[in-house]
């Protein structure tokens, strides 16, 4: 008896893993599609210039040349565009959170003049896709002689409608007597801003901030416009600067690629839920 | 105002000037942004579209509406680009949804390994365009990339009929994340009695996929089309990097036909007229999606 359950046991469970690896199998396929372009971009950037065009996916041989190569060749100044990103990134984050939390401070908890019009105009800019105005934002920064400089690529993206929404929105969940009460006890509107709006929306500044950043980081357009100089170049536009003339440049070329994804996935990785959140309120502008 | 009979209204309290201006102040900010770089180039660009500019983008003569009608409309360039564009658009559109779908379904029910497959749907996400174009860029090598290694080939993939597809298949790559991501949330928003009634009446997996799934999650699809249209429509740095700045009229999207016009031929008043035009579509969209999210609501 407690043999044949034992029995009866280890089938179910054989049924079980069984099943299990079935299911896993089927992701297979679109496993391979997503992860084979980054594993292979990582080999490619690890082998011998030689074994470039005949490396199938994984590397024969490992190399870090092409790493050393990227922070120290003259011609390539990878450090200096790291840090270009990461100061404009940051700073466009940082921007952000203050002029959205400003604005949605004054939407949800202050009655004026004009309120329905200008959230409409907030509302307005989510209809007009950047890639419409971004010639005419080149002409107007070049003419004010900004181009080749990183408050460029910071003063433009100071704010969104997005973060003024996700910001709206979480406000909008305070109870209202917060906000009352607070009044009748004296206290300022950039006070309770500062010490009880900020410290309660922390989630959605969390997904403002892994959003904006992340997106800051992997812009490509405005960056290539607005700056040509190596001083200010950043990492996307530097990374696809060099050509493929050779297996050399390729396999740099490459190593480039892996470390400016590195800081993408990090947020990915770690700051998922507040990313997710962040794309979820962002996707409509792409 | 809907005056409110339950309540008494608050006795007014006359404001102090600074009290007045507050609201506007913290507006302040985030408003000379947008009047800065949102409204003013908004309608720079139309201005600009209805003037022959200089090498500089300086508007020189007025001509009307000749920018649109003689120097797009008249070209069969323009033409072209507007189809590849739009057929772009509708392969990255629904080749995104597609992948989304298959993998929302793929990792629905929980086992082993799920999460990490769901983890690796969502990660194209966090991929910058650029750099996804610079690997992809190896792999379609026409000697030694990943492509021709593994079928022991040497097809030139970002060339020719290929360079279409190409393209498109590196935006499909992209945007496969967040379709994964916004239809898994439709997914788990299906209230599971649908299901449970459905066992007990015999439907298998294809019929309860077709007639509950489905038919329920049908505004999240719509919903994700238009993001990726939206998406597909603002493509560049794939075309750019692909391509290497020289896409056939297959791959002439129109945010690269904008910056082409602006950068390489230094035609600012054509770039400003397409800019306008993709701003009309990006809206005539947008507007479509609110019609049908009105009345989705009775669902």
């Amino acid at each position: 008896m407690s043999q044949a359950k034992k029995y009866r046991m280890t089938k179910t469970q054989k049924k079980r893993m069984l099943k299990n690896a079935g299911n896993f199998a089927l992701n297979i396929p679109i496993l391979l599609i997503i992860l084979v372009p980054l594993v292979y971009t990582l080999s490619i950037s690890l082998v011998n210039p030689d074994q470039v065009y005949k490396t199938l996916l994984f590397p024969h041989s490992i190399q870090f040349g092409n790493y050393v190569n990227a922070f120290t060749n003259p011609s390539y100044n990878f450090l200096r565009y790291i840090i270009n990103s990461f100061i404009v990134s940051t700073s466009v984050m940082l921007c952000q959170m203050v002029t959205a939390s400003l604005a949605a401070f004054a939407f949800v908890f202050l009655k004026f003049r004009g309120q329905k019009v200008l959230f409409l105009a907030v509302l307005a800019t989510m209809m007009v896709p950047g890639e419409a105005t971004i010639i005419a934002n080149y002409l107007t920064v070049a003419r004010w002689g900004w181009t080749n400089s990183l408050h460029v690529l910071i003063i433009p993206y100071m704010t969104s409608a997005m973060g003024i929404f996700l910001l709206r929105q979480s406000y909008m969940t305070f109870p209202r007597e917060l906000k009352e009460a607070s009044t009748i006890d004296g206290c300022s509107n950039i006070r309770f801003l500062l010490q009880i709006a900020v410290p309660l929306s922390r989630p959605a500044l969390g997904a403002l901030g892994a959003y904006v950043f992340l997106n800051t980081w992997n812009q490509y357009m405005w960056p290539l416009l607005t700056t040509d100089a190596d001083t200010y170049r950043t990492v996307q536009v530097g990374i696809s600067m060099l050509y493929d003339i050779d297996a050399q440049s390729m396999g740099l070329m490459m190593a480039g690629v892996i470390i400016v994804i590195v800081p993408s996935l990090s947020i990915f990785v770690f700051m998922n839920k507040q990313l997710i959140n962040g794309l979820m309120a962002g996707a409509v502008k792409g | 105002m809907v005056t409110n009979p339950g309540k008494p209204r608050p006795s007014r309290i006359r404001k102090t000037p600074y009290e007045i201006l507050e609201p506007y102040l913290f507006l302040l900010p985030a408003l000379t942004i947008f009047a800065l770089f949102l409204y003013y180039p908004f309608a720079r660009t139309i201005y600009l579209s209805t003037w022959v500019t200089d090498a500089l983008g300086r508007p020189k003569k007025f001509v009307g509406l000749d920018n649109y009608t003689i120097r797009l409309f008249g070209k069969p360039e323009f033409w072209a680009s507007i189809v590849s564009t739009l057929k772009f658009v509708v392969v990255v559109a629904f080749g995104g949804l597609i992948i989304g779908m298959i993998t929302s379904l793929l990792t629905y029910n929980r086992y082993k390994g799920s999460d990490f497959c769901a983890a690796v749907y969502a990660m194209p996400v966090a991929i910058a365009s650029a750099a996804a174009s610079m690997a992809f860029r190896m792999i379609y090598h026409p000697t030694g990339g990943l492509l021709n290694n593994l079928f022991g080939t040497q097809i030139n993939f970002l060339g020719g009929t290929y360079q279409f597809w190409s393209v498109a298949a590196v935006t499909i790559w992209l945007q496969s994340g967040i379709n994964f991501i916004f239809i898994s949330a439709g997914l788990k928003g299906v209230p599971a009695d649908l299901y449970e009634s459905c066992s007990i009446d015999g439907a298998n997996y294809w019929q309860k996929l077709f007639h509950i799934t489905l038919p329920t999650i049908s505004p999240t699809l719509f919903f994700q089309i238009i993001i990726n249209i939206i998406n597909a429509f603002q493509s560049f740095s794939q075309v750019k990097l692909l391509t290497n700045e020289s896409p056939n009229s297959s791959t002439n999207l129109i945010v690269y036909a904008i910056w082409h016009d602006a950068f390489r031929a230094q035609r600012f008043e054509t770039a400003a007229a397409r800019s306008v035009i993709l701003f009309l579509i990006i809206l005539a969209i947008t507007l479509v999606q609110f019609s049908f999210e009105k009345r989705s609501v009775n669902y």
